[in-house]
């Protein structure tokens, strides 16, 4: 079992498979390690929330699939982010640092 | 969201959803791979790896349900099942299915029927290149009151040279010829038409060349002839070797030379010839028919101004003949249909919108009553959580299913009507025959479905999920159908009162005005007279042969026991043409009045049945006006109709008196010395003709017979055939009708309006009726606790069948008002339909409003017995 699981505010996860696409393409489970590389395994992404979330963000027009070769070979399908994607990106993580720091202020006024 | 992704991802997940299946299978399994073998190079040994993988997929399906259900497809499965579940609710409902979609149908049904008319009539285009830039010229003399009246050909000729503002002009002059050669004799149409006519409309032959612009060099005319489609198809079978053949007209041989391609009926089955220019052409005599297609870039005002120059120096240079000649044009989108053609089928389209508009009232107001009746069912939804945007869609759906089975029962019910209406074989609705259910009233179909649809949805959609859930679900569906909802029928029920009101007048004034046009009068007598024409070529009126021709065979009709009288005249009546002339008095200097004159034989007005009003008729000794230069002159005699006569000679007697014929144009002399009746002669609708009757002779011939018959006329068609035959086999016959059917084609158009406007009217009275009656009888349901408890106090029967029906009448009453005032308003529209009713009829709208009224209050009286029928006991206990 893995360490440990911190519950995904909702949103959180469009942001992270945003971010981690941002860089390059990748295939599904390339996405979910990559999270939870970048999170220090705070973020544990499993296959039952990860792929409604792909899917749906495909519908969005965010990101596009296509079939590719994973990296020993094997059939994979690859996401890419689209400018409107990109876009969404930059949107939410302005969204984010302005939570994040209202919340670390609110959270140290106490 | 980009509009392109989402169709795109719409249509897979339409179309392909297998596709989109199997690739989510496959990512699936890939990735299951990819986190085996990512387990194994960490170590795991590869069975705990491949059952670690599958746990932490959790579930291949469950993964692919959750996928699916975010797919925006998923919307669409959703839409399938309330789709699924509204059919249910209509099967569960059957009489609401039937009832809705039978009204609906009618409705649409209508509306198709005359939407297709109306397409076919008015909005398909003229099949020739850049039809907006095509206008007909027509000359004017409005100092005279002639505001619109054809060419004459010097002037056509004139316009054609010194114009500039139109690519191309062309003339056209109607004319028949006898064909032989091919079978028995045949008068076919064969127009004479300038060397740019066809050119000018946009049209190339198919086969063969057009006229080159020698054809009417030269003052000579050439023996050639163009030949339309249908004429080349029907009577050459499409021969595809016609070009250089000869055609025999008029006893003359054409030789074709070309083949024009399938287009409008009326340039269709004709033969084209060219006419030559001449210096000397006629410019008295008004008989061209003149288009121009205008240079890109021109405007119809700069043409205009550019025509009146023109006519400045015509009326300069020929004062006699052209003086105060102006230019008019009309576009060519009015060559189709004619102004009163277009204004009855607009009021037909209005007509068809308004019955639409009420049987849309009626599904919304049956909706309603439905919504009621389910109050607890939809809390019941409301209160597990269905949103309210899902209950509208609900709503929504069942009255767009509804309408759709509506439309497709009205494309049956048009279809039907449409070849019903086209059997009728109506003259003056243009293109009828074309009229059916091509792509564009398929369309019409769809979007008046979805429109109605949703219309009729509206009222039940936002009201469904508007009531209080908490009341509805305490009380049942009895107490909580609110005040508001009752007020939202009632309310319904005024509208489409009111608009039966105006269906109804509209229909009412057009049965009025149909019938004062049959019951005019119409100074020639229709019953038991036949008519039919034949046609002598130009070469028998230059000899004696024609005029021998008619004597021949008059004195041999009369000889026949079966015929009363029999006579000829040049055009027909009703039908024919109208050739005019201005006559006077000699003396007088006032503007002549404008006159049809009609060369007729002594036995034609006693044919017709026109009386004598005074002195006599014509005898062998009157000749024709137009006097040949080689024979003495003599004196011209002309019968004149007595509108005529009190018009120039007021109340002196007219007879022995002199008259100028073709006063301000070629001037002659002539005696009256007869008067006749008035006569409809333009149709049943104009007013009498002002006449001038001429005598028939060697160079003044007639074409159109009409002989009175003891009995049925047509009886007699076989003798009428064989005599002519026997007389002169080269002559054919054609137009054989009884003037009776003439009349009645002639007014056709106004006959179906009438019966059309009229079977709308009973339409939508028929669903105002259903309307009234519904939401009273369910009014009175609801209210049988509070009746019981009136009766119990004391009140009687009668108090209860007067209060029902006063609540019934209310909006029937408030209906009509406001349907009076809308007619009143609307009828205007109306009254270049009508003949001999004002738009504001007193009658017809005195006796509509009885008609709803005693309607609506026996819709009103059911429900209201079943009231008064109340047992208090029983009606008491139902609390």
């Amino acid at each position: 079992m893995p360490p440990s699981n911190t519950n995904l505010l909702q949103g959180t996860l469009d942001v992270l498979i945003l971010k981690v696409l941002a860089l390059q393409p990748m295939h599904g489970l390339g996405i979910s390690n990559r999270i939870a590389q970048v999170t220090s395994n705070t973020f544990l992404v499993k296959p039952g929330s990860l792929f409604p979330a792909l899917h749906r963000m495909e519908e969005a027009g965010w990101l596009t699939s296509s079939w590719g070769e994973s990296e020993n070979n094997r059939r994979a399908k690859f996401y890419r982010l689209t400018a409107v994607g990109r876009r969404q990106l930059k949107q939410e993580t302005d969204l984010w640092a302005r939570i994040s720091a209202a919340m670390a202020r609110a959270l140290k006024a106490t | 969201m980009p509009l392109w992704p989402k169709l795109n991802s719409l249509w897979r997940s339409l179309m392909e959803r297998q596709k989109v299946e199997d690739d989510l299978t496959n990512e699936i399994r890939s990735y299951c791979e990819l986190l085996e073998q990512q387990k194994i190079r960490e170590g795991v040994d590869p069975v705990t790896a491949r059952r670690e993988a599958s746990i932490e997929l959790g579930g291949a399906e469950k993964l692919k349900e959750e996928v699916r259900n975010v797919r925006r497809g998923a919307a669409f499965d959703v839409l399938g099942a309330e789709l699924r579940q509204s059919l249910r609710g209509l099967r569960r409902n059957p009489s609401l299915a039937v009832l809705g979609t039978t009204m609906l149908s009618l409705g649409m049904g209508a509306s198709i029927v005359v939407f297709s008319i109306f397409q076919s009539a008015l909005l398909k285009p003229l099949p020739f290149r850049d039809s907006n830039r095509l206008l007909a010229i027509w000359e004017t003399r409005l100092d005279r009151g002639i505001d619109q009246a054809s060419f004459s050909e010097a002037n056509f000729w004139d316009v054609r040279s010194y114009n500039h503002s139109f690519s191309e002009v062309g003339a056209y002059h109607y004319d028949e010829a006898n064909l032989t050669g091919l079978g028995p004799a045949e008068k076919v149409v064969a127009c004479e038409v300038s060397a740019g006519f066809l050119r000018t409309l946009g049209v190339s032959p198919i086969l063969g060349r057009d006229f080159s612009y020698d054809d009417d060099r030269g003052g000579f005319r050439n023996p050639v002839v163009i030949i339309g489609n249908k004429f080349w198809k029907t009577r050459f079978g499409s021969d595809p070797n016609i070009l250089g053949k000869a055609l025999r007209l008029n006893d003359k041989a054409y030789v074709v030379i070309g083949v024009l391609p399938p287009g409008e009926p009326w340039i269709d089955d004709q033969l084209y010839m060219p006419f030559g220019y001449r210096p000397d052409a006629d410019r008295d005599s008004w008989e061209f028919q003149v288009i121009g297609r205008l240079k890109p870039g021109t405007t119809q005002e700069a043409a205009q101004v550019d025509l009146a120059q023109i006519a400045g120096s015509l009326a300069q240079s020929f004062p006699e003949q052209d003086k105060g000649i102006g230019f008019f044009f009309t576009p060519s989108s009015t060559w189709v249909a004619s102004q009163t053609t277009r204004r009855a089928l607009w009021v037909l389209l209005g007509a068809v919108t308004f019955l639409l508009l009420i049987a849309c009232l009626n599904i919304a107001n049956l909706l309603l009553a439905r919504g009621t009746a389910r109050m607890r069912e939809i809390a019941v939804r409301t209160a597990l959580g269905a949103s309210r945007a899902r209950l509208i869609r609900f709503v929504m759906m069942e009255s767009l299913l509804l309408n759709g089975f509506g439309a497709a029962a009205g494309l049956f019910v048009a279809y039907v009507g449409i070849g019903v209406i086209q059997s009728l074989e109506i003259r003056g609705i243009p293109r009828l025959a074309d009229a059916g259910l091509n792509p564009w009233v398929l369309a019409f179909a769809v979007f008046i479905a979805l429109v109605t649809g949703i219309l009729s949805g509206l009222a039940p959609a936002l009201q469904a999920p508007a009531s209080g859930i908490a009341a509805a679900l305490r009380d049942g569906d009895r107490q909580t159908s609110s005040r508001g909802q009752g007020r939202l029928r009632n309310i319904l029920v005024t509208g489409e009162v009111a608009l039966s009101f105006l269906l109804l007048v509209g229909g009412g004034l057009l049965i009025r005005s149909f019938k004062e046009l049959m019951t005019v009068d119409r100074g020639f007598h229709t019953e038991n007279r036949l008519v039919f024409t034949v046609n002598m070529p130009r070469s028998y009126w230059e000899r004696v042969v024609g005029k021998q021709f008619l004597d021949r065979f008059f004195e041999r009709l009369k000889a026949n026991p079966q015929v009363l009288a029999s006579g000829a005249v040049n055009q027909r009546p009703v039908e024919g043409g109208d050739p005019g002339m201005g006559i006077d008095t000699p003396q007088s200097s006032a503007k002549p009045p404008w006159a049809g004159w009609r060369v007729v034989t002594p036995g034609y007005f006693a044919a017709v049945g026109l009386p004598l009003v005074r002195g006599r008729l014509f005898g062998e000794n009157d000749k024709p006006v137009w006097i040949p230069k080689d024979v003495p002159p003599y004196p011209r005699r002309v019968i004149i109709s007595d509108r005529l006569a009190k018009q120039i000679f007021k109340n002196e007697d007219a007879i022995g008196k002199q008259v100028l014929l073709w006063k301000g144009q070629s001037s002659g002399l002539a005696e009256v010395v007869g008067i006749v009746g008035d006569s409809r002669e333009r149709g049943l609708a104009e007013n009498p003709t002002l006449t001038v009757y001429l005598p028939y002779g060697t160079n003044a011939l007639t074409s159109e017979f009409v002989v009175h018959t003891r009995d049925n006329p047509l009886a007699l068609v076989p003798t009428i055939r064989s005599l002519v035959g026997e007389l002169d086999p080269n002559l054919p016959i054609s137009n054989m009708r009884s003037f009776d059917q003439i009349v009645y084609r002639s007014v056709a158009p106004q006959r179906l309006n009438a019966v059309l406007l009229s079977i709308f009217g009973v339409l939508a009275l028929l669903l105002a009726t259903t309307g009234i009656y519904g939401v009273l009888s369910y009014s009175i349901t609801r209210r049988t606790p509070e009746i019981g408890l009136r009766v119990a106090l004391g009140a009687t029967r009668s108090n209860i069948l007067g209060m029902t029906i006063r609540q019934g009448l209310r909006p029937a009453l408030i209906g009509a008002l406001l349907g009076a005032i809308g007619a009143f308003w609307l009828s205007r529209y109306l009254a270049t339909l009508l003949f001999g009713v004002k738009p504001f009829d007193a009658l017809t709208y005195l006796a509509v409003a009885a008609l709803l009224l005693a309607t609506a209050a026996l819709a009103c009286y059911i429900p209201g017995r079943r009231a008064m029928q109340t047992d208090p006991a029983t009606a008491l206990r139902i609390e």
